[in-house]
């Protein structure tokens, strides 16, 4: 089993946004919530989130310049 | 236990020492646990884990000073007794005498020997001693990190036939020594029970092999066909021998005291 990729979202207080602060690599879901925590303690985080990134759903990849720099390429 | 908070010099002279007996092993565990974790911050099986080591390692540190601290109210003065004791005078759990060889007795040290120390301190904090119940409790909630990640990485290694045997025989050498730490049951423990300071050896027991039953069942270990080792020493409330040399040379800081400027 490879490791997969979490992509970390944070808030510092009550009613912020969530922000992308970084990835990890993990194996599990467990080990992505520890490394997470763990690598970005710099900030007294409300609220700290993981999600593996193949659970991300492109939404506008056919479009603007994702298309584009696609076309560029072929 | 009985709700009224103590501190040290509420109690009798046999049980004020039991209970610093009590408190230098969990603070010399955590002392010596960090420097074992710290071992691995370079050269753990990832840049992830390698972050996660360095941050169990400061942890363990803090808790151990936090422990440490704890024994001014017996008389104690805590520098001497973080710099200057010799390794035979180290009342540490026994598996951390030596390095760990392999990354599998890293994950086995973290369910085995950490656990341990954590079912200790879950007893130790509902107690009635006044600076456990309020300084316990954050530990605890950091140890909640530890046990998320040995308890993953523990699966992991049981589910690779490359890893499991080391993690089987990493499992094997440390549990009866551990057995024998987390339940003690000899009458300085019996008179921190009956005192109410922490919960009696076999109940403690029964709880740590609750804890690690179904971890340590995945790497072929039957916790509850491992006996406690029959060794004993009841001055430090650990086995009878002692850290390496070397370890203890760290945990003291001696390579540059000389340096230090307070």
């Amino acid at each position: 089993m490879d490791e997969t990729t979490y992509d970390v979202f944070a808030r510092k207080n009550r009613g912020d946004v969530l922000y992308h602060i970084g990835y990890v690599n993990a194996f599990d879901d467990d080990m992505a919530k520890v490394y997470a925590w763990k690598t970005y303690d710099e900030e007294s985080w409300f609220e700290m989130c993981v999600v593996p990134r193949p659970a991300i759903i492109p939404v506008n990849r056919n479009q603007g310049p994702f298309a584009k720099s696609r076309g560029a390429a072929s | 236990m009985s709700e009224a908070r103590i501190q040290a010099g509420d109690l009798d002279e046999s049980t004020r020492a039991a209970l610093q007996r009590l408190i230098l092993t969990l603070a010399d565990t955590k002392r010596l646990m960090g420097l074992r974790y710290s071992d691995w911050v370079l050269g753990a099986p990832s840049i992830e884990t390698g972050i996660a080591a360095s941050s169990m390692s400061q942890d363990e540190w803090g808790h151990a000073r936090l422990l440490y601290a704890m024994l001014k109210g017996f008389g104690v003065t805590p520098s001497v007794i973080e710099h200057e004791r010799p390794a035979a005078a180290y009342a540490s759990m026994d598996p951390l005498d030596g390095a760990f060889p392999d990354w599998a007795a890293v994950v086995a040290g973290m369910v085995v020997v950490d656990g341990a120390a954590t079912t200790a301190l879950e007893a130790f904090s509902r107690g009635r001693f006044a600076p456990a119940a309020s300084r316990v409790p954050k530990m605890l909630a950091e140890e909640e990190f530890h046990a998320s990640l040995g308890a993953a990485w523990y699966r992991r290694l049981a589910g690779a036939p490359e890893a499991v045997e080391r993690l089987r025989a990493a499992t094997e050498v440390m549990l009866p020594a551990t057995l024998a730490w987390v339940g003690a049951s000899d009458a300085a423990a019996a008179a921190l029970a009956d005192g109410g300071l922490t919960a009696a050896g076999p109940e403690i027991l029964a709880a740590y092999r609750d804890r690690v039953r179904k971890l340590v069942a995945m790497a072929g270990v039957d916790v509850d066909a491992v006996a406690p080792a029959a060794t004993w020493d009841p001055a430090r409330g650990r086995g009878p021998g002692a850290p390496e040399e070397e370890v203890v040379e760290r945990a003291r800081g001696d390579r540059n005291r000389a340096l230090l400027v307070e």
